[in-house]
């Protein structure tokens, strides 16, 4: 394995656009090339060595031998391993927004909170946040008909409002509370929410949506019967039938 | 400027890959030239590339950016050297439109479909675009003074509408789409055939068609009726498209030119009762183009990928909707269209796509003469315009077209005949399709060729047309194609080796008719009760302003304008 550790020179006050923090860009690399790479700070193109210490293995790679340590906080900084396909990015702190955006395959890591627009329209691999995640996490980006198709999103914390928005695929799992409108044009995902949430699977039609804690359900859900899943008992749903949907709804009994 | 050496390709004065050298002077080819020399030996030199039909402003383009953010992001270009940023892929921004179209080596393009009452949204953005000579079509089919006139059969009151709406509207010529059927949408249906009539009119899409295309050459306009047939885009409607060639066989041309352009034909070249039994009926509407010389027409080429269709036949536009299922805009506007965009993507594994593609293809290739078909894809339509050059080389290439065949439904080959023809088409044929023919078509009288006198515009391609095989090389033709290695326009060198180094502005051409001043009179009285009655905006409010249009060239056409120089 070959372990780079990227790391701020100094607090990031001006968002870096910084979609290179990628084992698929870093693995074919010598270290003086990565350190050569070019990032956007603000309207200005900097070298990565200008704004992070850049330390690590020699040795050019493929991805998947490839382990990105990025320590400190990156909240200021975007698109931390946008579109990558194999390989560990590990972020000992906190991420900026569109953190795994695009992921193909491979595993991110977040220590810290990570910012909106996680892991949007991700096709595969996996994404773990130890903290909370902003708004609109595994969601597609503005006008775009699917946002996550594949793979896995776990948050540990709380998410924000969006989650999931135009799903066409994957699994995403919140420990705590979701924002507003979780699973919003759900097409075939699957979203499991540990605390509370408010108006799920708006438009969904396909797809699956299990809710722990309370949740205020739409008009255009169908109250069926009661099952089980795990042991616990749930209210199920089926909707959303404002779009003839397919989908369905699972609310733990007794809380909503 | 001196361009020496290159294989000259210009059909329309009978040059064809003749090693030459060109001379520019004043923003126009002359008989001899001081100044650059611009080495092209052994390379493809043709005029700068003309589109006759594409949708590059006003408000559905806008509105299709609007509703396709997710667009932009396919086609983001940051600025460089003397290019703005670009954005979009489908629905690129102003900026974009001019610099791509340069890229592949065009120099003109003319927006197809324009309302008289959204022309100065569309003139506020042909100002935007750079590089491009621009023009753009007014739309008349729906409009109730043209119902009225014809209803009245008043062909005279009619020319003097057109007049009038061409000046109000700063338009090139006359588009007509899904004639009464946009008025019928109004009231939520639809015509369904030549001789339905129109809700509250009176009328039939054939009376519409057949009175402006005599109101067309009353006032001899340059360019003929531009025509979108009704029932496009529907299994079957093969049989309106050859109805409505049939209905204007009689219609006499005042000018050396067609009496009828039909654009995209591909959407209205189709068989079947449904998508189910859909096939191609192209090899029937060939024949009848063949046969017949009134008429020209369009490929509207499609492609797989994305897509944005865009078009003022608005209940066409709802049934994509329906079908998709996905995001759709419709408008009504006022008393003159209806119109609707719905982003779309093209499928290679969806047969009925395949047959549309197939179709497309065989339209141009059984049709003999390259003079009655252009190349185009309807941008963006049938595909962005940035796509030309896959077009153009699978028209070259039957290797190519079998390879991609290959890669599509096995049942394809029995829907099209288009695995049948062997034709490949030469440059000679190419540079009359996409250059000298649009010209010709449109009534440009400077464009699409290269005699003495015509704007200095010119493409340079890294080829050598002798030496390169199209039908075998066809990558390397496409490569060559995507990125001129010059355009030049009115004499600039404004893109080398793909890459923007000027971005001049631009011409607007527009017609300037003059009607009967007693059926002038008579239509005042017309529309002073339109305006006062039912439109939203005050008459003297409603033409286009010449601040919108900075830089013009005004063709005049209409009585006492004396004999027309003819196109070349």
């Amino acid at each position: 394995m070959r372990n780079i550790i990227v790391a701020p020179l100094a607090p990031i006050r001006i968002s870096v656009e910084a979609e290179i923090l990628s084992p698929d860009i870093f693995a074919p690399l010598s270290m003086e090339q990565i350190c050569g790479l070019d990032v956007w700070q603000g309207n200005r193109k900097r070298k990565i060595s200008d704004l992070f210490r850049v330390v690590g293995d020699e040795g050019q790679v493929r991805p998947e031998e490839t382990a990105l340590r990025l320590e400190g906080d990156f909240s200021r900084v975007k698109r931390i391993a946008e579109g990558m396909t194999a390989g560990t990015v590990d972020v000992i702190g906190s991420a900026g927004m569109h953190a795994g955006n695009n992921m193909k395959g491979g595993k991110l890591s977040i220590l810290g909170n990570a910012d909106d627009w996680l892991g949007r329209e991700m096709r595969g691999g996996s994404i773990a946040v130890e903290g909370n995640a902003g708004n609109y996490a595994g969601a597609g980006y503005r006008g775009e008909k699917c946002g996550m198709r594949g793979g896995e999103i776990e948050i540990r914390g709380n998410a924000g409002a969006y989650l999931g928005e135009h799903l066409c695929g994957g699994d995403i799992r919140v420990a705590g509370n979701a924002g507003d409108f979780p699973g919003a044009a759900n097409q075939g995902g699957t979203i499991f929410i540990g605390g509370s949430t408010h108006l799920p699977g708006a438009e969904m039609t396909k797809g699956t949506i299990i809710v722990n804690g309370k949740a205020k359900v739409l008009p255009g859900y169908q109250k069926l019967e009661i099952v089980t899943i795990g042991g616990e008992k749930y209210q199920k749903y089926a909707g959303d039938l404002v779009e003839n949907g397919k989908g369905e709804l699972f609310i733990r009994t007794g809380s909503s | 400027m001196i361009i020496r050496g290159g294989i000259v390709y210009d059909p329309a004065n009978g040059i064809f890959g003749e090693e030459m050298d060109l001379c520019i002077d004043g923003g126009r080819i002359v008989e001899d030239a001081k100044g650059e020399v611009i080495d092209a030996r052994g390379l493809l030199v043709m005029p700068g590339g003309v589109d006759a039909h594409t949708h590059i402003a006003g408000k559905k383009m806008n509105t299709g950016r609007i509703m396709r953010p997710d667009d932009a992001r396919l086609g983001t270009e940051l600025r460089s050297g003397v290019c703005r940023p670009s954005t979009g892929y489908t629905v690129p921004n102003c900026y974009a439109i001019g610099y791509r179209y340069a890229r592949m080596g065009y120099t003109t393009a003319f927006e197809a479909a324009t309302p008289i009452i959204e022309a100065r949204h569309t003139h506020e953005e042909l100002e935007e675009i750079p590089i491009l000579d621009k023009g753009a079509l007014t739309l008349f089919g729906n409009n109730w003074e043209v119902m009225e006139c014809v209803h009245d059969k008043d062909i005279a009151k009619l020319a003097a509408y057109v007049a009038w709406g061409l000046r109000a509207a700063r338009g090139y010529g006359i588009k007509i789409v899904n004639p009464g059927g946009g008025e019928a949408w109004g009231f939520g249906s639809n015509v369904k055939g030549l001789y339905d009539p129109v809700p509250n009119f009176d009328v039939t899409p054939a009376e519409i068609i057949h009175a402006l295309a005599e109101a067309n050459e009353m006032l001899r306009l340059p360019h003929s009726i531009h025509l979108h047939f009704n029932n496009l885009g529907k299994p079957g409607n093969y049989t309106t498209a050859l109805e409505t060639l049939e209905a204007l066989e009689d219609i006499k041309p005042s000018r050396m030119r067609q009496a009828v352009h039909v654009t995209h034909m591909q959407f209205s070249a189709y068989g079947g009762t449904s998508w189910r039994d859909f096939e191609s009926k192209a090899s029937i509407i060939a024949d009848y183009l063949n046969k017949h010389n009134h008429a020209t027409m369009d490929m509207g080429q499609l492609l797989f990928g994305a897509a944005t269709t865009m078009t003022a036949d608005a209940p066409l536009e709802y049934g994509n909707a329906r079908l998709t299922h996905n995001k759709w805009s419709n408008h009504d506007i006022e008393l003159e269209e209806s119109s609707g965009v719905v982003p779309m993507v093209y499928s290679r594994k969806m047969l009925v796509n395949a047959v549309q593609w197939a179709i497309g293809l065989e339209l141009a290739l059984l049709t003999e003469d390259p003079w009655k078909v252009l190349m185009t894809t309807d941008s963006p339509n049938g595909s962005p315009f940035v796509n030309y050059p896959e077009v153009i080389t699978l028209l070259m290439s039957k290797p190519k077209r079998d390879s991609e065949m290959a890669t599509l439904h096995g049942e394809l080959s029995k829907r099209t005949s288009l695995g049948c023809i062997e034709r490949e088409l030469d440059w000679s044929e190419i540079a009359i399709m996409t250059r000298a023919a649009p010209a010709r078509i449109l009534g440009l009288e400077d464009k699409g060729h290269l005699g003495l006198g015509a704007d200095g515009d010119v493409s340079i391609y890294n080829l050598s047309p002798h030496e390169v095989d199209a039908s075998q090389e066809h990558a390397t033709v496409k490569k060559a194609l995507a990125a001129a290695k010059y355009t030049i326009k009115s004499g600039t060198v404004v893109c080398k080796d793909g890459k923007i180094l000027a971005t001049p502005r631009g011409k607007t051409y527009w017609v300037d008719a003059v009607a009967a001043q007693a059926d002038m009179d008579r239509l005042m009285v017309d529309l002073q009760d339109k305006f006062e009655r039912y439109y939203s905006v005050q008459m003297s409010n409603y033409a286009v302003q010449d601040v919108y249009v900075t830089n013009p060239r005004v063709v005049k056409a209409g009585l006492g304008a004396g004999p027309l120089k003819e196109a070349a």
